[in-house]
This record gives C-alpha cells, structure tokens and sequence, in this order.
C-alpha cells in the first residue's frame, strides 16, 4: 500500500541544501519515493503508511532547517 | 518540565518562531557590533573577544545543527563548510572573521530565503482568488456552501461584482466577466448563456446562474497552476548542465582547500576556500531567472512548459501560421452566392443538403445561410422561428453522403447528386466548369475569400463564397515580429489565389497554400533545415504541426487539456499578441541566464584569485559570496517585471 503526502517548502536557501533534504527524507524506513524542488518548494513524497508517517517527515525538514507547510 | 510559555507570553513566542531567523541574525549582529566596539574603544580585550564568539555561536547553532545532520546524510554543503571555516577561525583565535562569516552567511541566508519565498508565492497567490464559499440553489433555495463541497451538474448563483467559484456553463444571466487570472485577458469578455466560466474570475455586472463542470482543485485555474509549477521545476538544459558541474565542484575546492593547507599550512586561506566552494551563484542564478520568467508569462495567460522551452524560443527566427482559426477569427460565414441560370436560394439549399450531417468546416457557415434565407427573418420576441409557418421551406435530409477530405462533399438525395466543392473535387468527378462560373470564382479569391462550386446531377448550379475574418491584431504582430527580425509564413489549405490575397492584406513574408494536413508538417520539417521554427496553431488539429516545429504555439487553449498537453507554449486566450510577447521574455530570460552564469563564474574566479593571492580573507570573502548570490537572484526576478 502506497500513500502519498505533499508539503511546501517556502525556505529553501539553495539547490543543493534541497537536494540534501531529498537525500535524508529518501533514507527512511518505508519511504519509496521522493520528489524536492527548490524552485517551487514542492516535497512529494511517496511512502507506506506502515513504516512511515507525516510527522517523520516534517520533524526530518525542520533539522535540516527548513519550515514545512501543508501543501 | 520548565515550559517557556509559561514565562514568556504566547504572541511573543510566535512572533519569535515567525521570526526566528531574523531574530537570530539581528541579535548576532548586535553582539558582533558591541563587541567590536568593546574592543576598540575601550581595553576590555578578553570581554569583547567573549562577546564575539558569543555572536558567532547564537549566529552559528542553527547552521551547524544544518550541518549535523546534513552529514547524517553522507552530504557536505554550505552550512557544513561554514561550521568548520567558523570553528577553525576561532581556533586559530580570529574571533572577528569567525563572527563575521556567521553574521554574513546568516544575513545572506535569510534575505535569499526570504525573496526566494516571494518568488515561490506568486503562482500560489493565483490560487487565493477562488472563493471560499458558493451560493447553490437547492430546491429553489439559495444555500451558501463551501466551494468545494459544490456537485458538478449543480447551479451556481454568482452575484454581480463576485468572483467566480466553479468553472461551468452559463444557464442563465449575462454579464462581462473578467478572465484575467485565467487568461490573462484584461479586457472583460461579454458572457451568455451557453458559454464557458472560470472558477477564479470576476464577475462584473449582471448575475449568472453557472451550471458547475468543475470544482474544488479540478478547475481550469487548479489545473494551470499545477501544469505552471510542473514547468517551473523542469530542469532545462543549462541547469543540468549547471548541476552537473556543481557535483564535481564542491569536492574538488575540498580538496583543494587540504592542498593548500598541506602547502602553505595557511590556515586562514584553507578555510576561506572552503567557504567559496560552494557554487551558490551558479547554481541559483538560472533556476531564479527561469522561474520569474515561468511566473510573469503565467498571470499573462501564457503557458510556458519549461525553462528548455523558453531558451530554445529564444532562438526562434521563423513563425509559420496556421490560416484558418489562427490569423483568422475561424468564423467562416458565407459572403456570397451566385446561381448560373438557378435560384440563388435553390443554390443555397442544395449545398444545405448535401452538408447537411457532415462535419465539413464549411458546413455551418452554408447552413447558417441558408436558414437565414428560408425562413426569413427570425421573431425577435425570443419566440418560435417564421418556419412554423412554412414548413415546406426546411432543409431535407439528403439519403447519403460523403466527405471528401481537402475537396468536399457529395451527396444523394431522392437518385439527385449534389456535389459541394472544389475544382479539384469537380474534375475528380468529370464535372465541367461554365466559363462563368470559373470568372465569378477567380473574382471571389482574388478578394480573399474561399468559393465552392455547387453542382447537381453533373452540371454547375452555382457557386458559394465563404470568408473567414481576419483577426484584428494580425497584421500588427506580423509587423512587428517582421521588426524584430523573424521570417514569417502562413501555411493553409486554402487555394493559391485566396492564400495570396489574405497574405497580402495580412503583410506576411511568404505563404503555402493547397496544403493537406500532411503536407503541413512537411514543409516545418524543411523549415527546420536552416531555421529554429516555431508554428502556431490550435493544439487539436494542428498538433502533428505544432510537435514538428521547434516550438509549437497552441492559441485558445483554456479549458482544453489536449491542447495545453500538445504545445510547448500555450496561449490560454485566442490573442495574437501574446506571441511577441513570449519569443521577447524568452529572449530576455537567455540573456538573463547568461548574465547570472557570468555573473557567478566571475565571481569565484576573482574570489579564488583573491584568496590565493592573500588579497580575501574568510570574512570578505564571505561577504562577496553572498552579495553575488544576492544579485543573481536580484537580477533573475528582474524577469518578473518584463
């Protein structure tokens, strides 16, 4: 079972610091996919609902610095 | 647990959390500037020295918690080289470039995210023009309901002065709606019953009853926005080009850095290259400049699929036209008939019949006309047609018939052939052309208008003219564009003669005429030898074309996904005026690019020629670095003002 969960990222600061936050939110338990654009501030991700929830996600965005808002 | 709210009010603690960054930045630099002037004025060496690595550690914490766990992720970037270059200064006992690296990147930090912030938010503001909440009449009732909750297929009350919650069918009312966030129009567009709205409009006048076909985030509006952002976030060449080079960059100023310090056991210059080797400038420049770019063409109703997209119509120097729909309003109505030795209105008629089920373009304009000429004129009490009283006077039904594509038709009706068509059709069918009737034909074309033979049972009855409007903005965009340097062609299936003269009253380079649809393609493809093409047309029926052409324009396209689909660049309002206009911003958005990569590559060349010369030091060199990540976004939202 896949579920799929957006946020907007309004803050990023530079396209690699973006790719930094793809990299920690992809090496989570449970989560199959991820899509971060600094351009557009769009956090796609797609997980299962098993191994992994929102909270997870927006707790790993805030240490790297960044402020999650609901899509 | 000591819980802070319990001392501090809770409006303060928000603004704090609203405000974090600046906050942090401000108390930094006020530390920083106190201990500075501790230290100069007064002898108070030790305490100032402890207020500035007091500024460098409030400044500090949050970058190097980034730091923390972004090599937690097995990555290095700009927070983490900061942290160590920070670390190392007040290491080797430089509390003043310590300080000031943190109180700089944090500056920087927060005016980039703050107008990147600004430049992410337009297209989402686009979304805030739906209202909330929608006036739906239930059972004769009006009941206000969240916009989202309304059903499609339920009638939605929008008041004068109102913006437009749904997007759906007008049922009954009239008024003048102003399209804009949708379009891009400014001028209102009249609407009547029977006719599309928009979620997201403004209604100006009169009170609509609107038949909802879409709502909630499946509107026209919803669906624009996400297809903008999509675009947005598309790489285009240049950017990819760009982050490629950035992943070898930053390891290899690393190294360089370890290098230096090997070499020359310089401290300092080992960390100020520390800090420079992050790309910053480069990498943002062109995604800022794409993005405002993306962003200005949007709220002008004009659908940009990508920053390729915009750098190759950058270099477009041809636009071929389709005739029909494009440079013409796609009206076509019958101008003229003329019956050799028949009843003009037999004439009329006859063709009616034969086109009477086909979807023959033509096929409309005849029928109009001949309905117009049987039942006379129409009661304007809104009440039943004159035919009621003439029944013998309707179009019949013919038996059967044929469409012959690019010639026209023929049709039987009660063993009569009717045929409808061109020259081309009438000599496929051994029909043979008066003298007169071939005369009357050749004076139609030669004003621009498409004439059709009319024959019955082998022999010519007459003839009917038929003229498509040119568009009022025609000429002038193919002046200007003519201005700027750009060939201009229109390419259509119409006779040579007819092409002739509307290329003549429209002023356009060059023409094709008697093209099948295949052809079309054909001749872009030959375009595309010496030319980068661009060709606008509708996104149904020309799409072959407009996927050929270098870039395809799709005119008209609000509402019609297929067509948005289709083109590299949609136009959501039928104005020709809006082609200009995107070949210019594409043009400025390369020049744009380039002077942002220019910008940044100058900047790290000088940065690093200052550093190893001992000219920079970590603070200035700070300083640079952000002040060129400034002005590269600076100058890329210079695009949202085109």
């Amino acid at each position: 079972m896949t579920d799929a969960v957006q946020f907007r990222v309004l803050d990023f600061d530079c396209p690699t610091c973006a790719s930094n936050v793809e990299r920690a939110l992809s090496r989570l338990d449970g989560v199959e996919s991820v899509d971060v654009h600094y351009t557009t501030g769009r956090v796609e991700i797609g997980f299962d609902p098993e191994a992994a929830d929102r909270e997870q996600f927006e707790d790993t965005i805030k240490k790297q610095g960044y402020t999650p808002q609901v899509a | 647990m000591f819980r802070l709210t319990a001392v501090v009010p809770n409006r303060l603690l928000n603004r704090y959390r609203t405000h974090r960054k600046l906050a942090i930045v401000a108390v930094t630099g006020l530390l920083y500037a106190g201990g500075w002037t501790l230290g100069y004025l007064t002898a108070f060496d030790t305490a100032s020295a402890v207020i500035i690595v007091l500024a460098a550690v409030v400044g500090g914490y949050d970058i190097a918690t980034k730091a923390y766990y972004t090599l937690q992720s097995r990555t290095v970037g700009i927070n983490t080289l900061v942290t160590l270059a920070a670390i190392g200064a007040i290491a080797i006992g430089e509390y003043w470039e310590a300080a000031a690296v943190v109180f700089l990147f944090s500056l920087g930090s927060y005016l980039e995210g703050r107008t990147m912030r600004k430049t992410r938010s337009a297209i989402q503001e686009l979304l805030e023009l739906t209202p909330d909440t929608a006036v739906v009449l239930r059972d004769g009732e009006q009941v206000e309901v969240p916009a989202r909750e309304v059903e499609n297929g339920e009638r939605v009350l929008v008041k004068p002065g109102s913006r437009i919650p749904v997007d759906g069918d007008v049922v009954d009312g009239e008024s003048a709606v102003n399209q804009a966030p949708v379009t891009g129009e400014s001028a209102p567009v009249h609407k009547l019953p029977g006719e599309e709205v928009y979620a997201g409009t403004v209604n100006q006048d009169g009170a609509l009853t609107v038949e909802a076909t879409g709502t909630g985030t499946d509107t026209t509006l919803q669906r624009i926005i996400r297809r903008v952002e999509d675009a947005q976030e598309a790489q285009s060449p240049t950017e990819s080009l760009i982050d490629r080079f950035a992943k070898f960059y930053t390891p290899a100023i690393i190294v360089l850095s370890i290098g230096a310090f090997a070499l020359t056991r310089d401290a300092m210059l080992a960390l100020t290259l520390l800090v420079i080797g992050c790309p910053g400038a480069l990498v943002i420049g062109p995604p800022v400049s794409i993005v405002s770019a993306i962003g200005n063409a949007a709220r002008k109703g004009v659908l940009m699929k990508g920053g390729e997209h915009l750098e190759q119509a950058g270099t477009i120097d041809l636009v071929a036209f389709d005739k029909t729909g494009t440079l013409t309003k796609g009206e076509t109505r019958v101008a003229d008939v003329s019956g050799f030795e028949t009843d003009d209105t037999e004439v009329l008629q006859l063709a009616a019949t034969a086109e009477k089920q086909s979807e023959h373009h033509l096929a409309a304009a005849i029928h109009e006309a001949a309905r117009e000429r049987t039942d006379g004129p129409i009661a304007t009490d809104g009440g039943v047609v004159a035919s009621a009283n003439r029944p013998e006077k309707t179009i019949p039904d013919p038996d059967d018939f044929e469409v012959v594509p690019g010639r026209g038709v023929v049709a039987h009706r009660e063993s009569r052939e009717i045929v409808v068509g061109n020259q081309a059709l009438l000599g496929e069918r051994d029909i043979p052309i008066p003298e007169a009737a071939l005369d009357y034909v050749r004076k139609r074309e030669n004003l621009g208008e498409t004439p059709v033979y009319v024959a019955l049972d082998g022999s010519v009855v007459g003839a009917i003219s038929l003229h498509d409007e040119l568009r009022e903005a025609a000429p002038g965009v193919i002046a200007t564009l003519q201005r700027d340097g750009i060939e201009t062609v229109m390419l259509t299936g119409d006779n040579e003669r007819t092409a002739r003269a509307v290329a003549e009253q429209v002023g356009i380079d060059d023409y094709r005429a008697e093209l099948l649809p295949e052809d079309k393609q054909t001749v872009i493809e030959a375009f595309r030898d010496d030319h980068t093409v661009a060709m606008v047309g509708d996104g149904i029926n020309d799409a072959p074309s407009l996927a050929t052409a270098d870039v395809g324009i799709a005119m008209g396209t609000a509402g019609t996904d297929t067509a948005i689909e289709t083109a590299d660049i949609a136009l959501m309002a039928d104005d020709l005026d809006r082609i200009p206009y995107a070949i210019g911003l594409s043009k400025a958005t390369r020049a744009n690019v380039t002077q942002n990569v220019a910008l940044a590559v100058l900047t790290v060349a000088l940065l690093l020629a200052g550093v190893l010369g001992s000219i920079v030091h970590l603070a200035g060199g700070m300083l640079i670095h952000e002040g060129s990540v400034l002005l590269v976004i600076a100058n890329g939202m210079r695009l949202l003002r085109y």
